[in-house]
C-alpha cells in the first residue's frame, strides 16, 4: 500500500506520458514547458528510488517538492502553509491535507458546504491538482 | 617571474592543443552516432500530428514499479483523449491508479473523478495551450494530453540528444511501425511510428537509465482516429445525478478556494 501510495503522487505525470509530442502551428513555445514525458515520469520513478534508500540526483529533490505539495500521504500535513491554531483541543490545524479520511467520518453539511465530521475535525474534499484529498476546515 | 609565466603559457597552449584535438573528434562522433533516417521519421510523426485538426486515441500506459519487498510490478491506466484543435479537449482515465475525467469545451474545465462522484470546474483559456498552461500553473493540474498539443516537440525531445538509430520494423497492434531508438544522458527513449502515409507513433518506451534496474514507462496507442466524433455533447460536462461539486486547492494555498 505504500508503494501504492508513491505512485499515486506521480501517477498523474506519468499518464502525461502516454504520446510523443505533436508540434501545432503557432510562434514561440510556453515559457515554463518540460519536455514532461520524459523528464516528469522519470523524476516520479527517482523519486521512488529515492523512497527506498537510494542515492539520487538533484532531480529527485524538484520532483519530491512537486510531489509534497500534489498529495501529502496520510496525516501528513502540507508543507509550507500558514496553519492556524487549532479550533478545538486534539484538533488538527486547519489547512491539513490528507490523502485519506480517518475511520469513523460522518457527513455534514454546514452552511451550503459538505463537511466530514471526523472527531473533533471537519474536512472538506477537493482536487489538490489532479488528486482527490481532504483538508482539515473550520466550518 | 618570466619563467613562471612561460610555463602558464606553455600549459595553457597545451591544454588548448588538447582541448582542439579532442573536440573535432567527438563532435564528429556524436553527429555521425544521431542516424538522420531515425530523426526523419520523427520529424515526419511530429509534423503529421501537428497538422491534424482533431483526433482520438487509446492508450495503455504501463508503469513499471517496485515493490517494498523488491518484487516487479506493472500498474496500468487506459486512456481515451480526443482532441479537437483549438480549443476542446476530453481524456477518460482508468486503472490501477487512477479514474479520471477531464473535459474542456473552451470555455470551463471540468475535472470529475467517478469513483467518488465528485468534480470540481473552473472557467479557463480560450484556446488548449493556454488551458494547458493555466491547469498546470494555477491549478497544479496535469492535463493528460499536454504532450500531444504543446508547440515545438520535436526540438525538444532532441534535445541534447546524442544517440539515435533506426532498430528495424516491427508489427504493433496489426499497424507495420518503424522502431527507433533515442538516448540522451540518464533517459533512453524509443519511438514506433506507423509506416505508411499517416506517421502516427504506435508505442512509446522511456527508460531510466540513471539508476538500477533501468525501470520503463510503456505506452501503447490504438484506434487512432483523425475524423472522431467532435459533436459538442463530446466537450460538454453535464454532473451525474448525485455529484458534489468540491474546489480546488491551488498550489500554495492553505484553504480549498470557493468552489
Amino acid at each position: 500500500m505504500k508503494q501504492i501510495l508513491n505512485i499515486l503522487l506521480f501517477a498523474p505525470l506519468a499518464a502525461l506520458m502516454f504520446v510523443v509530442d505533436i508540434q501545432v502551428p503557432g510562434e514561440g513555445q510556453p515559457p515554463s514547458f518540460q519536455l514532461v514525458s520524459e523528464a516528469q515520469a522519470i523524476a516520479g520513478v527517482r523519486r521512488r528510488s529515492f523512497r527506498r534508500g537510494v542515492v539520487i540526483g538533484s532531480a529527485a529533490s524538484a520532483s519530491s517538492a512537486q510531489a509534497s505539495t500534489a498529495a501529502p500521504t496520510q496525516q501528513q500535513a502540507a508543507p509550507a502553509q500558514p496553519q492556524p491554531a487549532p479550533t478545538q483541543p486534539g484538533a488538527l490545524p486547519i489547512g491539513t491535507v490528507v490523502s485519506t479520511l480517518p475511520a469513523g467520518c460522518a457527513p455534514m453539511t454546514i452552511g451550503n458546504v459538505e463537511y466530514q465530521h471526523c472527531g473533533v475535525d471537519y474536512y472538506r474534499s477537493a482536487f489538490q491538482g489532479n488528486n482527490l484529498v481532504y483538508v482539515t476546515s473550520q466550518p | 617571474m618570466n619563467a613562471l609565466s612561460f610555463r602558464m603559457a606553455t600549459a595553457l597552449f597545451v591544454l588548448v592543443a588538447l582541448a582542439l584535438a579532442a573536440s573535432g573528434p567527438v563532435a564528429a562522433a556524436q553527429s555521425a552516432a544521431v542516424d538522420p533516417a531515425a530523426t526523419r521519421i520523427l520529424e515526419r510523426m511530429t509534423e503529421y500530428l501537428g497538422g491534424l485538426k482533431s483526433f482520438s486515441v487509446n492508450t495503455q500506459l504501463t508503469i513499471e514499479d517496485v515493490t517494498d519487498r523488491d518484487h516487479r510490478i506493472d500498474l496500468d491506466v487506459s486512456a481515451q483523449v480526443t482532441i479537437d484543435r483549438p480549443n476542446r479537449l476530453r481524456s477518460e482515465r482508468r486503472g490501477d491508479i487512477t479514474e479520471q475525467t477531464f473535459v474542456y469545451d473552451g470555455k470551463s474545465l471540468a475535472l470529475f473523478n467517478p469513483g467518488e462522484n465528485v468534480y470540481a470546474t473552473e472557467p479557463a483559456p480560450a484556446t488548449i495551450e493556454g488551458l494547458l498552461d493555466y491547469a498546470r500553473d494555477s491549478l497544479g493540474l496535469i492535463v493528460p494530453v499536454a504532450d500531444l498539443v504543446y508547440h515545438n516537440a520535436y526540438e525538444l525531445l532532441m534535445q541534447d540528444v546524442n544517440y539515435a538509430t533506426v532498430i528495424g520494423k516491427t508489427v504493433i497492434e496489426g499497424v507495420t511501425c518503424d522502431h527507433l531508438l533515442f538516448s540522451r544522458p540518464g533517459v533512453d527513449f524509443q519511438v514506433w511510428v506507423a509506416d505508411g502515409d499517416k506517421a502516427l507513433p504506435c508505442k512509446y518506451v522511456v527508460t531510466d537509465t540513471g539508476q538500477p534496474g533501468w525501470v520503463s514507462i510503456t505506452t501503447v496507442m490504438s484506434d487512432w482516429d483523425v475524423t472522431p466524433d467532435v459533436s459538442d455533447a463530446v466537450f460538454r460536462f453535464v454532473p451525474p445525478e448525485g455529484a458534489k461539486r468540491i474546489p480546488f486547492m491551488r498550489p500554495g494555498a492553505s484553504t480549498p478556494s470557493s468552489p
